[in-house]
């Protein structure tokens, strides 16, 4: 008889997340052209506006690395979908896994999507500035360029949050989606009918949650709601996705 | 020890029983043959012996643990079958390198050996190969990771009689060197019957009989003669398929229970009947075959 | 070497593949025989169903037992085969006269004689 092998927890979770991390290759490249395209749109400058009397005339242009945030973001949302489809789930279960295993390796590849994500974001964000200086004949009248070190952290910080935050949120839509196929025409077609529902009686929602976490003004605060919301909606996905049958 | 044990087991899928109150349990290190008929329920109880599928009631240990998601099965079981899917994004060499990783009695000697004998290019994607490779690139995977439960459901899809040949034998020569239990389901009973010990055969997802291979082989006997005297030998047997050759001649299959000579002395031919055709007879819902839905025709 | 399409169970087959050697004098008396490892190899077939062909011939005294080190051919086993081919064949020739004659009516005092007097014949010409 071959003796059993002994397998733990943390050293199954450990050697799934590597797997990932070579075999999601695809995810990576994505993001790369994803931000490039952000910065193309956001070179032409994010919003603006003009005015002027007689000779003198006003040109006000923003140029900053919001489009590739809002960008990055959606790229989180859809891959942490992604990874909860049937494809990239069966291929853990060709190897050493159960569904517990299989979900704490997703979400560490999410944070560390989130972590990638969030700094080259905030990276390309710096970039943008840096080609609009030097290769565009445009003087800036004011410049926001020199920020301190200690912004910029924080900047990474927040943005690495956010997007584990949607990150979080399409992995919860993607197992409710796996547990209940027609979720995935319910789930849009409710989001938008309650926010325009909501909207013809002057209940602004995306402004009400976007207020509790974007408004927030202390950082560590910020940081608390993020991450227990993020929290909730992963043990809320490990919860309905530990009955999942596989290879159907 | 018992590898596997199922008591009163049964998964309802809809409407429909794919298993239905099933209980047999597998001695370690052998090999047994799992057979039935297309829908008997053979894949969905090997899904839930691998900890893929749940049990709607009754109850299955694996390694006296439940399978369904208990890492010390998954670690220790592999299930190879034609849905094994494997990351694009890596390449075939890879692809054993990770099954490296993760299967502690890992083989990459045997693997790489058999992965070149089958000339497979260390480049290629596992989507991209054909069924057969496809296939024979599984069962790379399924006896490298040498796991002390071993489950091959219909390995041979689209695999040619020689690469068939190949696998069993190194499938043998693999299970002689580090024994170990195999669970094989397959079609071709008649390639595989040599290599089983034991055969579990199930009908509309119960247990129909388990026994030694060479049982089977005996289980069953063949009488062929004048359908009077056949019928009239058979009066205390329990017939198992029957059929008539001829317009006076009959083939008869009963139970191996009686002194041949006695029926070769009358006349009657006695045949072994194959374990294959026997598993057929014994899985025919009815009595009577394909003929009989012809019945009402008569050629002249 | 084997016959799988299986007219005989294959432990059978192998009990009688291992007295063909036996009579060739391939294993001689108190040589050691094929463990059920190596014929399973040799035959591609399951070591158990080996193992029940070695145990046939040890229960008909062909083979003998040593502990922990396999089976052996006994001083006598030679005999015993060619006994017991004798037998076997003697018997399945016997059964197809008898069923022969059924056949084609012979009655038994009339084919006990045609027997008498071929032996009788024979041993004329013997002499």
């Amino acid at each position: 008889m071959m003796s059993l092998v002994n397998v733990n927890l943390g050293n199954v979770v450990k050697k799934q997340y590597l797997f990932k991390l070579r075999s999601y290759v695809g995810v990576f490249t994505s993001l790369v052209v994803l931000q490039l395209i952000a910065l193309l749109f956001s070179l032409g400058g994010t919003g603006g506006g003009g005015g002027g009397s007689g000779n003198f005339h006003v040109m006000i242009n923003y140029y900053s690395g919001d489009v590739v945030i809002i960008f990055t973001i959606l790229w989180v949302f859809i891959n942490g979908i992604l990874i909860t489809t049937k494809a990239y789930r069966e291929d853990d279960f060709s190897f050493v896994t159960n569904r517990l295993t299989n979900n704490l390796s997703n979400i560490l590849f999410l944070l560390t999507a989130s972590l990638v994500g969030g700094v080259t974001a905030i990276a390309s964000g710096i970039l943008l500035k840096v080609i609009r200086y030097f290769f565009f004949n445009a003087e800036p009248i004011i410049t926001t360029f020199s920020i301190s070190t200690i912004e910029i952290i924080y900047g990474v910080l927040a943005t690495i949050l956010y997007v584990f935050l949607f990150g979080s949120l399409g992995y919860l839509v993607g197992s409710l989606v796996q547990l209940y196929k027609k979720l995935a025409i319910i789930l849009p077609v409710a989001f938008f009918g309650i926010l325009f529902a909501l909207a013809s009686r002057d209940i602004m929602l995306v402004e009400g949650v976007g207020e509790f976490y974007f408004k927030e003004t202390s950082f560590l605060l910020f940081t608390v709601k993020v991450i227990t919301t993020s929290g909730i909606l992963l043990i809320v996905s490990l919860t309905i996705s530990n009955r999942q049958e596989v290879r159907l | 020890m018992n590898v596997v044990e199922c008591k009163g087991l049964a998964k309802h899928q809809g409407s429909v029983k794919a298993l239905d109150d099933l209980s047999f349990t597998i001695k370690e290190d052998t090999i047994t043959g799992l057979i039935g008929r297309n829908g008997a329920g053979k894949t969905t109880l090997l899904k839930i012996l691998a900890g893929y599928w749940y049990e709607s009631s009754g109850e299955v240990r694996v390694f006296d643990e439940h399978p369904f998601n208990s890492l010390t099965v998954s670690a220790n079981t592999i299930l190879i079958d034609d849905q094994m899917s494997f990351s694009n994004s890596l390449t075939l060499q890879e692809l054993l390198q990770e099954a490296s990783n993760f299967y502690m009695n890992w083989d990459m000697e045997l693997a790489q050996r058999l992965f070149s004998y089958f000339n497979f290019d260390s480049k290629q994607i596992h989507e991209n190969l054909s069924k057969g490779k496809k296939s024979t690139f599984n069962i790379i995977i399924g006896l490298a990771a040498k796991c002390a439960l071993t489950i091959f459901d219909e390995p041979t899809t689209g695999m040619d009689a020689a690469v068939r040949k190949d696998f069993y034998r190194a499938l043998l020569k693999d299970y002689l060197a580090h024994p170990r239990t195999i669970i094989i389901s397959s079609h071709h009973l008649d390639e595989v019957e040599d290599l089983l010990e034991d055969v579990l055969l199930i009908n509309e997802g119960k247990r129909y009989l388990h026994l030694s291979i060479d049982d089977l082989k005996e289980y069953a006997i063949g009488l062929r003669g004048k359908s009077a005297i056949v019928r009239q030998w058979l009066n205390d047997k329990e017939v198992i398929h029957s059929q008539s050759i001829g317009t006076d001649r009959s083939y008869v299959v009963v139970k191996n229970d009686f002194d041949h000579d006695r029926a070769t002395r009358l006349g009657i031919e006695v045949s072994p009947v194959s374990p294959s055709d026997l598993s057929v007879y014994l899985t025919n819902q009815k009595q009577g075959g394909i003929d009989d839905v012809f019945s009402k025709r008569e050629f002249r | 070497m084997l016959n799988t399409e299986g007219s005989k169970p294959i432990y059978i087959q192998i009990s009688e593949w291992i007295e063909t050697e036996i009579l060739n004098g391939n294993f001689k008396e108190d040589d050691k025989v094929y463990s059920q490892y190596k014929l399973a190899e040799m035959f591609t077939i399951n070591p158990a169903t080996a193992a029940k062909g070695l145990n046939l011939l040890y229960e008909e005294n062909i083979l003998y037992n040593k502990r922990g080190l396999g089976k052996f051919v006994s001083s006598n086993a030679k005999e015993i085969i060619t006994d017991k081919r004798k037998n076997q064949k003697l018997k399945g020739l016997i059964q197809e006269v008898v069923l022969e004659s059924e056949r084609l009516n012979v009655s038994d005092d009339e084919l006990i004689e045609m027997i008498k007097t071929l032996m009788e014949e024979r041993k004329g010409e013997l002499k």
